[in-house]
């Protein structure tokens, strides 16, 4: 337990004035009780001191792996998150490539590829209209009532409401078929898959494919008719409470094009330019993390840079990772469509690299171009229906590291084994640890530009909670505790560390 | 009329398992094909909605986290009690939203939903276990939804709309 208890042994979180610098300490019962939450520490003045948001994360994983034999890791991390458990799987299975020094055969990679991009297409498809809908697609400034689903099927018609719910179940279907439960996914083997595609199944999976490309074309048209026509939203878009000038990273292909399978992991600065590309299992070399005492997770940020505290500038070594990011770090997107709606996306936003954490919504639609239209060139290649779809393995095992691009950002896979294949150490460094730092500057400069003299606007929690709601924080990777429900809490801070005012979500 | 009797949680995550252990008890008491269907699932949010559609009524096993009560303790909570989520997550888009959004696009959704849930003390860590109170629990929690299903198979004897009751356990 990284975090130290609170003074009254209740689990409040204490605010301890220490000369002018408030100090705050967080009891681990709070994690418990499953909360978002937001502290939010006030100056002399009633101004914005320091604003955090906690987020609860999984215990024991390292500990829980030992002992067992790696091939058992794809499935047992895919179990782990009820999210994105095919990214688990995803970037398990290629770790185990890497632990067994093989390389997949070429239809084995396709059907991989094909799965993992209608993974993406589907995730993205959920996040556009159904997380960031309220806000973008319904509105900021609507009120609460009206800032949900239902809302956002009101605004773009019952129709629109039904091809995304069946797009979702047909594409899911895709996934089941070579995965089996989505859950428990039995695909990714060493060197390959567990299951080909039979060519009397091809046609429904290459209707499948052309209308998923409909689809994205779709969303493209909804987010630019009912966003980017908006001038209030654009405006809030490039505000300065939702702008970062960080580092950003993300998976690229030889081209330096976006890919979210497979490639070296490209770094470019705050100004665009290409700080470092590497290979996954040099991410030691890149990648560090460091805790805070007032969290449970661990923040990343560039090893070489250094860490300057929650800063932003070439010099502080804060980077961002997902959708903004992955553009931010690439050249330009593997298929025409989508390299259009980014060179537009660029060229709208004032140029590489956008800095503005709310146009994350606008690359997650650009992104679901791409992978709709790598489904379609993969379900039309003449190699997808190749029954061969596994090379066995015969090296050692030793060190296996594998990355994807998740939905939510770079995950990465870390085993290292005995001789016979048995874990002897395991580590994630999933898509929230590398955002973990943007996300804290995020909800502080939100909070700074929303609170002034000790006012709390009506939208306070809102828009602060906007500010992290664009990367998509998984949220201690899934514990299911009652049907979803997440409250949330934002709590002030006077600057004797006494609690001003609670407002409570729950 | 069909049922269903779906449980919620991770098998992985301490007293995250618990809905899944109390179906499994089920499962093993409620033969196929009676109009009964017992499902398990470690999915959340959104993906749910695809159980849930072609059947009447629905009882749901779950954990919950409140941290307000004695872990074990067995809660039902009616569909209208649970407040709709402004997420900071997809994924936690929660059952109000599920059900209101399955009306509004007249998907065909369960009319009768009734949720029981049990107060964890750890639903955090991996292969932890069930916590002494929750494995306590987990009897009453089964047993209660026992009765609901008695109850649903005999509707002669009653309304099925009882009022929001605790049980406790720890």
């Amino acid at each position: 337990m990284s975090a130290a208890t609170g003074a009254d042994g209740k689990g409040s979180p204490q605010a301890v004035a220490v000369g002018k610098r408030q100090h705050v300490t967080i009891d681990p019962i709070t994690r418990l009780e499953g909360h978002g939450k937001i502290d939010i520490f006030l100056d002399e003045q009633g101004d914005v001191e320091r604003a955090y948001l906690q987020i609860p994360e999984l215990r024991g994983f390292e500990v829980f792996s030992l002992g067992r034999p790696a091939e058992e890791m794809p499935q047992i991390t895919s179990r782990i998150c009820g999210v994105c458990p095919t990214a688990h799987h995803m970037a398990g299975t290629k770790a185990l490539d890497d632990l067994y020094k093989v390389e997949p055969t070429p239809t084995g990679r396709k059907i991989r590829e094909l799965v993992y991009n209608a993974f993406t297409l589907e995730d993205h498809a959920l996040h556009v209209y159904i997380l960031g809908g309220p806000d973008f697609i319904v509105g900021p400034q609507a009120p609460a009532a009206q800032r949900n689903i239902v809302g956002v099927v009101e605004k773009v018609g019952v129709e629109v409401g039904k091809k995304v719910i069946s797009m979702r179940r047909r594409v899911r279907e895709l996934i089941t078929y070579f995965g089996g439960k989505v859950i428990h996914p039995v695909l990714g083997l060493p060197g390959g898959v567990s299951k080909g595609l039979a060519k009397a199944d091809l046609a429904r999976f290459q209707e499948l494919a052309k209308d998923s490309l409909e689809f994205a074309l779709f969303t493209q048209q909804v987010f630019k008719d009912i966003v980017l026509k908006n001038p209030d939203y654009v405006n809030l878009i490039t505000s300065d409470p939702y702008t970062h000038r960080t580092y950003y990273m993300g998976l690229v292909d030889a081209q330096n094009k976006v890919n979210f399978y497979d490639g070296l992991l490209r770094v470019v600065d705050p100004t665009g330019k290409e700080y470092a590309k590497f290979p996954a299992q040099k991410y030691r070399d890149y990648i560090a993390e460091r805790t805070e005492p007032w969290s449970y997770i661990k923040f990343c940020y560039l090893k070489p840079v250094g860490w300057k505290g929650f800063e932003e500038g070439p010099e502080s070594g804060v980077y961002a990772v997902a959708p903004l990011a992955r553009l931010n770090a690439s050249d330009g997107m593997a298929t025409p469509r989508a390299q259009a709606a980014y060179e537009e996306f660029f060229a709208t936003l004032g140029g590489k690299p956008v800095h503005h954490t709310l146009a994350t919504h606008w690359a997650r639609v650009i992104e679901m171009l791409q992978a709709a239209e790598t489904m379609v060139a993969l379900i039309n290649d003449p190699e997808i229906t190749s029954p061969d779809i596994r090379r066995l393995p015969t090296a050692k095992p030793s060190v296996g590291i594998g990355v994807v691009e998740a939905p939510r950002g770079t995950l990465f896979h870390h085993y290292e084994t005995d001789d016979n294949g048995i874990i002897t150490k395991a580590n994630l460094i999933v898509a929230t640890q590398n955002n973990a730092a943007r996300i804290a500057m995020s909800v502080d400069k939100a909070a700074k530009g929303l609170i002034k003299k000790g006012q709390v606007s009506e939208g306070l929690l809102n828009m602060v909670e906007m500010a992290f709601r664009a990367y998509d924080p998984c949220f201690g990777c899934a514990t299911h505790s009652l049907p979803g429900n997440l409250p949330l809490v934002a709590r002030l801070f006077g600057p004797q560390g006494d609690l001003v005012r609670e407002i409570r979500r729950d | 009329m069909r049922t269903l009797v779906l449980g919620l949680g991770n098998d992985l995550l301490s007293d995250d398992a618990v809905g899944l252990l109390a179906v499994r008890q089920l499962q093993r008491e409620i033969p196929p094909g009676g109009g009964v269907e017992v499902v398990e699932t470690g999915l959340a949010g959104l993906a749910l909605l695809d159980h849930f559609i072609g059947f009447d009524r629905a009882l749901i096993l779950d954990s919950i986290c409140t941290g307000r009560r004695a872990p074990g303790t067995v809660t039902e909570i009616a569909p209208a009690d649970l407040h709709a989520i402004e997420a900071p997550s997809p994924h936690f888009a929660g059952l109000p939203e599920l059900l209101a959004l399955a009306r509004r696009l007249e998907l065909p959704f369960p009319t009768d939903i009734r949720i029981l849930a049990i107060e964890t003390a750890d639903p955090y860590t991996l292969g932890g276990g069930l916590s002494p109170a929750v494995e306590a629990g987990l009897a009453g929690l089964v047993a209660r939804a026992r009765e609901i299903l008695a109850e649903a198979a005999a509707p002669a004897a009653g309304a099925p709309c009882a009022p929001p009751a605790e049980s406790g356990h720890a």
